[in-house]
């Protein structure tokens, strides 16, 4: 690969921002610590289920983002690696999406996962008929 | 190391079309083709939580959240190494760039230990790849992500030896590179035996220095494993130290920040899998 040259006017402007980088990459790996830290500290809180989740996906929305935009230099790099990512992730989005959906509608259950609905059905069904 | 009129930007190439390094671009373009790879793997595992087997083992008595987390942490660290040797690496900071990969390579199989003791762990436990559904889903999305990340390793380790290339063409240095890769080799194996025996003992006997000594010489190949591990590292200390001009520099950044993409990438990969795999177990 060949690449170009900046002019050399540009050189302390680059030394300083290099700086600046170290910094940022230390404090953002820190701030990831923290988040991983809180994600272990939520699963224990007494709150609702709902709650939990959603907190657990906003962090690691977070953690993501923030990897792939400064650690992966998304965001000091041309926007075209960005679109070229994002088809990825948007693909495998809506695989894992399609898959979800495809395998919650009722005849698609696992044969195997219809056991042990049946079992929790049945042991529903006791529990009321004892009632 | 090439020669250049002054600092080289990093982040365009006014020679390629796209303005983007042609390496760069293939890197996104793989990166993009590996995310569908793994979604389609963690979808099956979450199907299969959603729907439950009857062989479904209790995940939560099975799953140690301490040595998860211990990972998941090791891995954003190692993240951070990389990212600072590729900003070393750009700057032209040779010795900077190879402790940084160095750091990055120990995290990394630091990583790969934990997991090799994970899947002993769940195995002693009962949870194989063809006990349950859950032990297939878990064992073939856990097991991908562990060959992404020694691949990782390997790349680490190649791009750390070929970071000692004469710049003199005339001087020989492919005998002392494979050298250093069987010493990097001999030494990342004989590092897991060392912490299973560890780990193993300390299971046993409770988890002190004690016991971890003990290990070292418990059965003659964890005291061959120590002593291999000690030479290899003794040998990688000597070898790592040149005094001599290398073809390598801020040239090679966009090769150390393609082989940064792939290890953040395995990063988040790890991130998505820590939640959706072992946290919301727990609920």
């Amino acid at each position: 690969m060949s690449s170009a040259a900046l002019p050399s006017t540009t050189v302390q402007e680059h030394a300083h921002t290099d700086e600046g980088k170290f910094h940022l990459f230390v404090q953002i790996a820190m701030l990831l610590g923290i988040i991983t830290g809180v994600e272990i500290i939520i699963i224990y809180l007494p709150l609702a289920k709902w709650l939990i989740i959603t907190s657990l996906t906003v962090l690691s929305l977070v953690k993501f983002l923030y990897v792939i935009f400064y650690f992966m230099h998304l965001k000091f790099d041309k926007l075209f690696c960005t679109i070229l990512f994002f088809i990825g992730l948007i693909l495998a989005s809506g695989t894992a999406a399609a898959l979800l959906a495809i395998f919650s509608v009722k005849d698609s259950i696992p044969e195997t996962a219809k056991v042990i609905y049946a079992e929790r059905a049945a042991a529903a069904a006791a529990e009321a008929a004892a009632k | 190391m090439s020669a250049h009129a002054g600092p080289i930007d990093h982040h365009h190439d006014h020679t390629t079309t796209s303005g983007i390094p042609n390496k760069k671009l293939f890197m996104w373009g793989f990166l993009a083709s590996d995310c569908m790879f793994f979604a389609a793997l963690i979808s099956t595992h979450v199907i299969y939580r959603l729907h439950p087997t009857p062989d479904t083992p209790d995940v939560r008595k099975i799953f140690s959240i301490e040595l998860t987390s211990f990972s998941t942490f090791i891995l954003l660290m190692s993240s951070l190494l990389m990212a600072l040797a590729v900003g070393a690496c750009q700057k032209g900071k040779v010795e900077a760039t190879r402790k940084m990969i160095l750091g990055t390579i120990f995290f990394g199989i630091i990583f790969l230990a934990c997991q090799v003791y994970e899947f002993f762990h769940f195995i002693h436990l009962g949870l194989t790849l063809s006990s349950s559904m859950f032990g297939s889903t878990f064992y073939t999305l856990t097991g991908t992500h562990g060959v992404h990340v020694a691949i990782g390793v390997l790349w680490l380790i190649l791009m750390y030896i070929r970071s000692f290339k004469p710049a003199d063409a005339g001087r020989a240095w492919i005998a002392r590179a494979l050298l250093q890769f069987a010493a990097f080799a001999f030494a990342t194996v004989s590092i897991m035996i060392v912490m299973l025996a560890i780990t193993h003992a300390g299971a046993e006997q409770g988890y002190s220095l004690s016991s971890a000594l003990g290990a070292l010489h418990h059965t003659a190949l964890s005291t061959t494993a120590t002593g291999v591990f000690l030479v290899s590292c003794a040998i990688l200390f000597v070898l790592g130290r040149s005094s001599w001009a290398v073809d390598f520099g801020e040239a090679n950044a966009v090769d150390v920040e393609g082989m940064g993409l792939y290890w953040h990438f395995v990063d988040i990969v790890w991130i998505i899998i820590f939640t959706v795999v072992y946290l919301l177990e727990y609920l």
